[in-house]
């Protein structure tokens, strides 16, 4: 936390906090697809439509209608979260036909942004987006914006982190591992399900909001099935179930191209490739990995710390 | 039958069919159990006795017929609304949250009973810290009751087969429900046991909650039963008390009748 808050000080280069910046938006949204995917076990494939609800949403209010970003935020959160009531319907849907039906829904969405210039720009993009400001101070600097784009990352990460261990975590971990002993249980499966849809879609919205506030331009290919998956595989290399893992995942989805620029266009062949090296690791992904090593090197030291008293023992 | 003219009726079953395509898995059965008794159900497999109870918990809906519990009309209910009104189950083939802790899988039994949501668990209620107190408190109790206060941070998918039969049962009474419906609880059993569940079964009845059985070892069956009804083929073959049921010939041809005398003689 304190080296979040240090951090711009220690390394101020602007396209560094920047990409940060990204990276704390893009984990946003995929801890919202966590609380989905990972506690309450529904596949999304959509996630990039309520993102793109969130982003479009701001754009418009603060752009076109003078309300001041934090509304804006919120209204750019409430208006995706109001569009994942739609999805209602379709949380009775499970597996695959679930995923194909959000698969659905954000191609709709990204038809729409493309074409209803008259509100999106089309393929035009959605110019002169307004920097965030709050409470009357302009975030004009890579510093200030990477504090709110992080403040908020923060925020909705503890958020989520207090759900695991609570009534409502545990009903939504039972539907995910067996939803008729959870029925049985007397637990209104169809209603969680329901509720895990719209909090994902809320913060995905305030992700969306962030990102235009961040880039000051929305075009609609930001908004494909395409970014999606991206998400999905931001929380599947991460590790499916951990919030950490969220974060893990958007840093190398996010971090990795923008640093590799050489590998450009070849970068969804990387993630693939990623994507099937963590299959084979094991479901935990990065965060699994992370706490495996972090034993291993915990183990290694206290063997050579403890070494000359375990090798006595070990004589007799 | 005399039994049924003892205590108040809990649970009516009158003329419930359900049909699966062409085949008649429950075929206009009636079934009375009384409030306090522990009713048996038995038949040879294939009879209906998991289906009835699946008709029961509201898993399936009935194709013809009506279900009261207590008061209410349930035949159109939901699994979770039964389930509410007090109606609980364990499963033949466990259902345990395998990734959770033994007393996490007890504490889901009482969501029903709590009502912090989303907000309460983010923002730490007050309202939120005592049922999670309550939860954790009731959880344990349970646990001891069946036997498992021990392994309460085990994770369920550690246990041993006995334990988690008795899980399933812990997690099925901690709400008291008014009605608990096991579905073969001593399956799989060694005779030691058997005879612990039967203990419960015992136990859980004396604490005011009305017992379902469906079990093929006969003596868990009548050995904790205060009424037994027999299906055969879907339909209700007969009822009566456990005694009854031993000296019946139709039952005795039907179901005890070529490998029934060494369960009889146990019995």
């Amino acid at each position: 936390m304190a080296a979040l808050i240090a951090l711009p000080w220690i390394e101020p280069d602007k396209f560094a906090l920047h990409v940060l910046s990204l990276i704390a938006i893009a984990s946003i949204a995929a801890m919202g697809l966590q609380v989905l995917l990972g506690y309450s076990g529904q596949l999304s494939i959509g996630q990039a439509a309520f993102y793109g609800i969130g982003a479009y949403t701001s754009a418009f209010l603060t752009a076109k209608l003078g309300v001041p970003f934090p509304l804006a935020l919120i209204g750019a959160g409430i208006a995706a979260a109001i569009a994942s009531l739609l999805m209602v319907p379709i949380t009775r849907l499970t597996g695959a036909y679930l995923a194909v039906a959000t698969l659905g829904f954000s191609i709709i969405v990204y038809l729409f942004i493309k074409n209803e210039e008259w509100l999106t720009g089309g393929s035009y993009g959605f110019i002169g987006i307004p920097r965030a400001e709050l409470f009357g101070y302009v975030l004009r600097d890579a510093r200030s914006s990477y504090y709110l784009n992080v403040g908020v990352g923060a925020i909705v990460y503890f958020v989520f982190a207090r759900i695991e261990g609570s009534r409502f975590g545990r009903a939504i971990n039972a539907i995910r591992q067996d939803a008729d002993a959870a029925r049985a249980s007397g637990i209104r499966v169809t209603l969680l399900k329901s509720e895990c849809f719209v909090i994902a879609a809320f913060v995905a919205g305030l992700a969306g909001s962030l990102y235009a506030h961040e880039v000051r331009y929305l075009a609609p290919n930001d908004f494909t099935f395409w970014k999606s998956i991206e998400i999905l595989i931001m929380v599947v290399i991460g590790g499916v179930g951990s919030l950490a893992g969220a974060i893990l995942g958007a840093a190398v989805v996010v971090g990795l191209p923008e640093y590799l620029r050489a590998i450009g266009d070849y970068r969804m062949l990387v993630f693939g490739a990623i994507l099937i090296a963590t299959m084979l690791f094991g479901e935990g992904g990065l965060a699994a990995l992370a706490a495996t090593l972090g034993r291993r090197l915990h183990a290694l030291a206290m063997r050579l710390i403890l070494k000359p008293t375990a090798s006595r023992k070990a004589a007799p | 039958m005399s039994a049924a003219t003892h205590g108040e009726g809990l649970l009516e079953v009158r003329a419930v069919t359900r049909r699966f395509g062409g085949l008649l898995a429950v075929d206009a059965v009636d079934l009375a159990v009384r409030r306090g008794s522990v009713h048996g159900l038995i038949g040879p497999n294939g009879a209906g006795k998991t289906t009835l109870l699946n008709l029961i918990a509201g898993v399936y809906r009935v194709s013809s017929g009506f279900l009261r519990f207590a008061t209410d009309d349930i035949t159109r209910h939901s699994t979770a609304k039964r389930a509410r009104a007090g109606i609980r189950r364990t499963f033949q083939n466990l259902k345990l949250f395998g990734e959770m802790t033994a007393l996490e899988n007890v504490a889901i039994g009482l969501h029903a009973q709590t009502h912090a949501g989303f907000f309460d668990a983010v923002l730490s209620t007050p309202r939120h810290r005592r049922e999670e107190r309550g939860i954790t408190d009731r959880s344990m109790a349970v646990l001891q009751f069946v036997g498992l206060a021990g392994l309460a941070q085990a994770r369920a998918d550690s246990l041993a087969y006995g334990h988690r039969r008795l899980l399933e049962i812990a997690r099925a009474i901690v709400a008291r429900p008014a009605l608990l419906l096991l579905d073969e609880p001593a399956a799989g059993l060694n005779v030691t046991e058997a005879a612990h569940v039967s203990d419960l079964i015992a136990r859980i009845r004396d604490d005011g909650t009305t017992v379902v059985l469906v079990e093929h070892h006969m003596d868990v069956v009548m050995r904790v039963s205060d009424e037994i009804t027999v299906l055969n083929y879907g339909r209700r073959l007969a009822h009566g008390t456990p005694a009854q049921i031993q000296e019946d010939p139709v039952v005795i041809e039907a179901y005890l009748g070529r490998a029934g005398e060494t369960d009889r003689a146990q019995a």
